[in-house]
């Protein structure tokens, strides 16, 4: 998928202003980073992707539609092409590990073998197979996160937007999970993920972009965590 | 398909989530279903009843001597309340009578000449109309005596008159109350699961998907709750009217089982469309505010 952002600002209730004119360009099959302090505007940036908000001024591109004038009855197909961590997991928490990563397979009516069998692959590509009967409050926020990862996975969307997706995971589970994300990434899956972690984006060099307070700083081919760094 | 039995799951889950609010919404659809059934039960009857005493309707004017019957005839045929008349000559009357009294009638041809007057037998349309047609009938000059026995036809009438109007308050109420009830419990059962219509919504379920187990739950327990009361109905109404036929034989009830049972299949997809309404509504509402973007 193909995402364009045109002139995008967001600004919410008391002014605050979240995204400051951003112009921005993600092609298909591409893997972008998100960085930027706490409060620069990363989530909103991803949540203007997934539609859950609407840009107060200009406008959002996917595939060259418009999602400010995506029709209500297309939000929900859309929806289902991307896969969505969020920073707070969303999980359903009287669901089942399994119930969670399923219910989104059953709504779009896929077979419930199908189903079973798909539920238990990305369950165990997150290694939570010994967990899937268990539920989110029962789970530690690294499971949790894992949980919501597998969830985006399920579906074998073509866009995979997560919002800090090893944030809660100590260092060789981060690793796991890259290399997930790597892979499907690989298989065309384009690819954007807001980080904190400084380790995973020198090491795994990608597009950076680099937001503070709303506004665009950096966009950079194959950067770095932060722009002036020495090591 | 396989959709629909991932619904039916959710809309179990919702039912049993909410076990004691769904059992109090049962109870009160089903006690509200039960007293409408049986005050139109009660109205039909008495309206029944009123129809068939209406079909004997009769005010039987006798004319003045010497007044002119085919013009007088035509007169009362033509006022609105009249619903047919058969004229009656001094010698019907006196066959009649004669028929009517059987051994003694031998006393009447005692009497010599026929002391009866023309007379008609004036059908009425209804209950209502003859008190009016007798004050009519007596302002004219060419009628000497008007018999009719109306009194008993008229207390029906206007006992029938307010069992009507008991059964129109009772539809009115029995709406408002169930509606109320399904409304509150399906939007609770919304409130307590806005957190996961969101989520559900945010990764792909469409909203038909969302929406349909809490329609099919307030669907579910209106229908529940008429068939509650169309049972309860049963259990009143049949030995009921079986007493009342015991002791008073010349009443005639409503007791077909195919109109009582089309009668009870009514009541049922009242309160099943009452709650598929209802809930509708609430669902729409909700869903509209809960999912809208920022
Ligand atoms: N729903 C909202 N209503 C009001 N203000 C909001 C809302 N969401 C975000 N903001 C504000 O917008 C700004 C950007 O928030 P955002 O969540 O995008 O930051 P972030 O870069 O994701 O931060 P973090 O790294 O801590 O997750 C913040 O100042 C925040 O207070
Ligand atoms: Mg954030």
């Amino acid at each position: 998928m193909k995402i364009k952002f045109s002139g995008v600002s967001k600004v919410f209730e008391p002014g605050i202003v979240a995204l400051r004119d951003i112009h921005l360009q993600i092609d298909k099959g591409e893997f972008v980073y998100v960085v930027g302090a706490t409060g620069s505007g990363k989530s909103t940036l991803l949540k203007l992707i997934t539609r859950e908000m609407i840009p107060t001024r200009g406008s959002v591109f996917v595939n060259d539609v418009n999602l400010r004038k995506m029709r209500a009855v297309d939000i929900p197909y859309y929806r289902r092409d991307v896969g969505l961590v969020a920073q707070d997991f969303r999980l359903i928490p009287h669901l089942t590990v399994f119930e969670n990563v399923a219910f989104v397979m059953e709504a779009m009516a896929v077979p419930p073998r199908m189903v079973e069998y798909r539920a238990s692959k990305v369950i165990e590509q997150v290694g939570l197979w010994r967990r899937r009967f268990m539920r989110p409050p029962q789970l530690s926020g690294g499971e949790q996160q894992r949980v919501a990862i597998a969830r985006a996975l399920a579906n074998s969307p073509s866009l995979f937007v997560a919002d800090e997706p090893t944030g809660n995971l100590d260092f060789r589970t981060a690793a796991d999970v890259m290399k997930i994300l790597l892979s499907i990434n690989a298989a065309g899956v384009t690819v954007v993920m807001t980080t904190h972690n400084q380790y995973i984006v020198d090491s795994c060099r990608q597009r950076v972009i680099e937001l503070s307070e709303g506004k665009l700083v950096r966009d950079e081919q194959l950067g770095r965590y932060t722009l002036d760094d020495n090591f | 398909m396989t959709t629909f039995s991932y619904i039916l799951r959710d809309t179990g889950r919702l039912l049993i989530r909410h076990w004691f609010l769904g059992l109090l919404t049962l109870l009160t659809t089903s006690v509200m279903v039960w007293i409408l059934g049986l005050t139109t039960l009660f109205s039909l009857n008495v309206r029944h009843q009123l129809s068939r005493l209406e079909s004997e309707l009769v005010v039987q004017p006798y004319l003045k001597k010497g007044a002119e019957v085919e013009k007088v005839a035509e007169k009362i045929r033509a006022m609105p309340a009249v619903l047919s008349l058969k004229p009656l000559s001094p010698e019907d009357s006196l066959a009649k009578l004669q028929s009517r009294m059987g051994s003694q009638s031998r006393a009447l041809s005692l009497m010599g000449t026929n002391p009866l007057p023309w007379n008609f037998e004036v059908r009425v349309r209804s209950a209502r109309e003859v008190e009016p047609l007798v004050r009519t009938l007596m302002g004219m000059e060419e009628i000497d005596d008007v018999v009719y026995a109306g009194m008993v036809v008229q207390r029906v009438a206007s006992l029938s008159r307010v069992t009507s109007r008991a059964a129109v308050v009772m539809f009115v109420i029995a709406i408002l109350v169930t509606s109320l009830v399904v409304y509150n419990t399906i939007h609770i059962s919304l409130y307590s699961r806005r957190e996961e219509i969101a989520i559900m919504y945010l990764v792909g379920a469409t909203r038909s998907y969302i929406s349909t187990p809490f329609v099919l739950e307030g669907t579910f327990l209106a229908l529940l709750g008429s068939l509650m009361a169309v049972g309860g109905i049963a259990l009143a109404y049949l030995p009921g009217i079986r007493i009342l036929q015991e002791n008073l034989p010349f009443l005639s009830l409503l007791e077909n089982p195919r109109v009582i049972g089309q009668f009870c299949l009514l009541l049922v997809g009242f309160g099943a469309t009452l709650g598929w309404v209802c809930s509708c509504i609430v669902v729409m509402r909700f869903m509209s505010s809960t999912i809208r973007p920022d």
